[in-house]
Formats: structure tokens, sequence, C-alpha cells
């Protein structure tokens, strides 16, 4: 790996390990149930996105249908919570089941590519979720309702949904900085190209996809367990497929920070400003996601970059584009294809 | 209608075969066909003897077979040597660390003389340095056989002889060279045998003075109106 460098590089590496310090420190100020809450289903949505991100944003395969792992996350813990197992059980549990659930999908549709893929994963979610919802094992319609016999303890889900984060940003890291990462960022960008180097464009989409449905089924069983009541019109929903991919979208897509910017973002309106003004919030998302096609499709991670780099010029007056890219990246080229 | 039909022919170890033939010969067609990426409706690709016919590009990499395309397909948003740096990851060798792969890239960028746009996005330089980079990342693969399509199309005369010394230098490591070139001139210079291809038939196979000399040759680039008996009339 290189080593940070100047000021912005060892802000990158010094910034995410402070953030989790506040996280894991919060609860000693004793903030309000509410707050506490609304980082926690934050959390949640932010293991998703960056859990798609994986997906969308690095391997630039589109996916309508990660519904179905927070779905089936969210139903293997229930269940085994049911049969008696630990909730942390559970977790793991779903994660198996979505990885599972995410080669039965990935074989054959990964077959397919860009539209005809984007269009597969629809159909597969739709199909699921009317599958589930006239199963009886998870109530149908009527829902499911999970019960525990320990009390309920709101840091106890709070500090879960914080590991879950956690484990998706270090996975994420990880990921990025490996030749697997560099490898779908060339699958990205041309698949021919790529396995023509000596890429298994298939195969490393199969396993990115594994590890995405993973870390979305770790967060559905996290959900579920502190909603406690839930049904498949709720967590296999296409709309849960939607949000789950409109975070990194919003946020950047294709990078981890990104992903994170745009879970915070959707987590606080969904849970904040719906309360208030109830319709409001498709009102945000589509005026967001117009503004991010239109002017900037690295989301709003781009553009603060892009305010950044145009403050640091004025300052300096004599920035040199090398320099910036050598320091901020260069995802923008990346994020235009959608 | 057949892109290839009954074209047969050996491709001995450390030798650089050219391939030529007017447009639409199957030039590009017998080169997919190898790789791969088009499946034969008869005939087999054989190396070292083994059936590889149909096997797919990122398996054939993997025992020794890589090929650069005439339209250059670089990964953009890519920095000139983390291009390379996938193929050392995923090629033959397949080297799992960054340092090495890093390393073993910067030698193959050397080798084509990009080692000073290593840190430039692949989208920022020119056509002739993306068709070297082009060539740079299939060495890189370490291969045995090199597939060349077309790779001086485009570029400027010094450029062009570069390219041609670079293959010498690559044939002399060992890796034989399979060479589908437009230019004749460049052709000529660098092969040690030349198969002709015409409406997907093996048209004349030998050295390249043979060639130039093959009646058959003349006839399917010039027509058949030949310039003797006309000077003649």
């Amino acid at each position: 790996m290189k080593r940070p460098s100047g000021v912005g590089g060892w802000l990158q590496v010094i910034l995410p390990w402070l953030l989790l310090a506040v996280l894991l420190l919060l609860p000693v100020a004793r903030p309000s149930d509410n707050l506490i809450r609304l980082l926690f289903i934050t959390a949640v949505w932010t293991t998703t996105s960056l859990g798609w991100n994986l997906l969308g944003g690095m391997a630039g395969q589109v996916s309508f249908g990660f519904a179905v792992f927070f779905g089936l996350g969210a139903y293997t813990t229930a269940l085994l919570m049911h049969a008696g197992h630990s909730p942390y059980f559970g977790f793991v549990g779903g994660a198996a089941i979505a990885m599972l659930a995410s080669f039965l999908i990935g074989l054959p549709t990964f077959r397919l590519r860009g539209p005809y893929f984007v269009i597969a994963t629809i159909g597969v979610t739709e199909a699921v979720r009317v599958v589930m919802n006239n199963l009886d094992v998870t109530g149908g319609a009527s829902g499911y309702r999970i019960t525990e016999e320990k009390p309920f303890s709101q840091l106890e889900h709070y500090y879960t949904a914080i590991a879950a984060v956690a484990l998706a940003v270090f996975v994420s890291t990880i990921i990025t900085n490996s030749k697997f990462g560099l490898a779908l960022r060339a699958i990205k960008q041309d698949e021919d190209a790529a396995a023509d180097l000596g890429v298994n464009p298939y195969t490393s989409k199969l396993w990115i996809h594994a590890i995405a449905a993973g870390l979305t089924g770790i967060a559905g069983g996290i959900y579920a367990r502190r909603a406690a009541f839930f049904y498949p019109g709720d967590v296999f929903a296409f709309q849960t497929g939607i949000s789950i991919l409109l975070m990194p979208v919003i946020g950047g897509i294709g990078t981890v920070w990104g992903a994170v910017l745009g879970g915070v973002i959707f987590g606080t309106v969904e849970e904040e400003l719906v309360v208030y003004f109830p319709n409001l919030h498709l009102l945000i998302y589509g005026s967001l996601l117009i503004v991010i096609i239109l002017l900037e499709p690295d989301g709003l991670l781009g553009l603060l970059r892009r305010l950044f780099r145009l403050f640091r010029r004025k300052r300096e007056d004599s920035g040199s584009p090398d320099a910036d890219e050598v320091l901020w990246g260069r995802g923008r080229a990346e994020g235009r294809e959608l | 209608m057949a892109a290839l039909k009954d074209v047969s022919f050996d491709i001995p170890q450390n030798q650089i075969c050219g391939f030529i033939g007017p447009n639409g010969a199957g030039k590009t067609t017998l080169f997919s066909l190898i790789t791969g990426s088009i499946r034969p409706s008869a005939g087999k690709v054989h190396l070292h003897g083994k059936d590889v016919t149909g096997m797919d590009a990122a398996s054939l990499v993997k025992k020794g077979v890589a090929r650069t395309h005439q339209v250059v397909r670089p990964f953009k948003a890519m920095t000139v040597l983390e291009n390379v740096q996938v193929a050392v990851h995923y090629g033959r060798r397949a080297v799992t660390r960054t340092a090495i792969a890093r390393d073993h890239a910067m030698e193959a960028l050397k080798l084509v003389g990009l080692d000073r746009k290593a840190n430039t996005l692949a989208s920022a330089i020119s056509l002739g340095e993306q068709k070297r980079l082009e060539v740079a990342r299939a060495l890189a693969t370490m291969p045995e056989l090199l597939l060349l399509d077309e790779i001086c199309g485009g570029l400027t005369g010094a450029e062009t002889g570069a390219m041609l010394d670079l293959l010498h230098r690559i044939r002399e490591s060992g890796t034989t060279i399979m060479y589908v070139e437009h230019d004749m001139k460049a052709i000529m210079a660098v092969c040690d045998r030349i198969t002709v291809l015409n409406f997907g038939q093996k048209l004349a196979e030998g050295k390249p003075e043979d060639i130039q000399n093959d009646e058959s040759v003349i006839e399917a680039y010039l027509g058949k109106s030949t310039f003797g008996s006309k000077k003649r009339a």
C-alpha cells in the first residue's frame, strides 16, 4: 500500500478511526434515545450501501435486486432466533444464506451484460418477493414477529450496527487496495480487455456479488432483530432494493466514503424528515438524483472534492492539476458509466 | 458464408510469423478463433500439441497466450502503471504482492518506453502511446505466444521503427509472435515467415522474399490486370 502523503493523505487515514472512536464513545455523553435510534438505522443502511457499492460501484454491475439479500438476512436471523440460537449466530447465518442466494442468482444472470443484467435483477427480486409473500414460514402478508427473552437494550443494537459498518468499511478498503479490487475496476471499464489480461470476469463478479450479499444479509438481520416485527412486503420490497442502490449513487459511486456519505444522508432523511414531511423524501431523492446525474456523476463526494479543489487553487494560486490528481484520486472518470 | 475456410498452419517456437492479406481476408477473425472469443465451426487449435480450441481468453493467458487488439482498449480511468499491473497480477505468473507486481509492470513499461508516463491516466496519453501500452500489457502476462493485431496502425515512421525493434527484442527473450499488419514494409522487415490470406483462404506461405515475388500474392493485392502486359501494349 502507498504511504499517506500530505495533509489530505493523513486525514484520510486518521478520519475513519476518529469517527469510529466518536461513535463508540457517544453513549457516554448520554444522547437521546432518538439519536441512538437514528444512528442505528443509518448504520444499517450504510452497511447495505457499502455492500452494493462493491458490486455496483467497483465492478460496475448495477443490481436492483439487493432487497433479496436484505430480506433473506432478516428472515434467516429471525428463524434462527426462533429456533433458540443467539442473534449473532443468526447474523452469520443470514450472511451465509444471502451469499448462497447470490451464487444462485449470479450463476445465470452474470452471463448477461449491461442493461440485460439490470433487467434480470429486477425480475429476480420481484419473483422472490412474491414467493416469500406466499410462504407460511415468513408469516406471509401478516408478517413475522421476533420475541427475545432478554430485555430490550438500545445500546446493544447500536453497537451491533456500528460493528457491521466498521466491518463493511474494513472489507471495502481491503478489496479496494487489493489485486482483486484492481481486477474489478478493470472489469467495470472493459470486461473483454480484462479477460485478455487473464482476469476471469465471470468468477470475479460471482465472488464480489457474494461478499456484497453477505454484508447486506448481516444488515438485514440487524435491522430485523431491532424492528422485531416485519413482513416480506417490507424487507423484500422492490423499494428496499432501490434505496440500497440510491445511497452509493447519491454519495459517490465507486468510492468507500461516497457509499458511507450516501448511507448517512439516506438514513437521516428517511428517519427524521419523513416524520415531519411524509412525502418530502421522494422529492429530495428525486432532485438529488437529477442534480447528480446531470452535474456530478461522482455524487456528493465528487462535488465536495471539486469544491475543495477550487478552494485550494484559489488559495495557492499555483495548484498543478497533476498534484490534485495524486492527492484526490481519480474516482471521477470511473464513476461516469452507470 | 465462412470467414475462414481450411486455413491450417504451424507456428514454430521463437519465430515472428506474419499474417497479411487484403481487408476482409480474415486476419482478425483468425486471432479471435485462437484466443477463444469466437468458436470455430470446424477445426482445432493446438498449443504444444494440446487441444485448446474454444478455451476462454483468461484461461489461455494462464497457458501463455496473450493478444493485443487492433483498436486499443486501455482501462482509461486507471494509470498506465495500473493498466499493466492487472496483467502482472492475473497473467501466467499470477503475482500476488502489489510491490512486486508494480516492479514487473514498470519493467514492461520500460521495454516499450512508457516508464515516464507510468502515473499518467491511460486516457491522457497519445494513440501511439496507447498502442505501446497495449503491447506492454500483453507482454506483462508473460506469454509464450504473443498475438499482435496491427500494432503499427496509426503510428508515425519513427514510432513504427521503435515498435519493430521491440518485436525483435521480444523474440530474443524467447517469446513466439504471431503478427498481423497492414503495413507491408513493417511485416517484411521483422517476420521470419509470412502467411498470406485472401477471402478466408490461405494463398501462400513462406519467407518474406518468397512472398514478395509470389505471383498469386501480387495478383491478390493489385488485381489481375498485370502491369507488364499494359506496358507492352
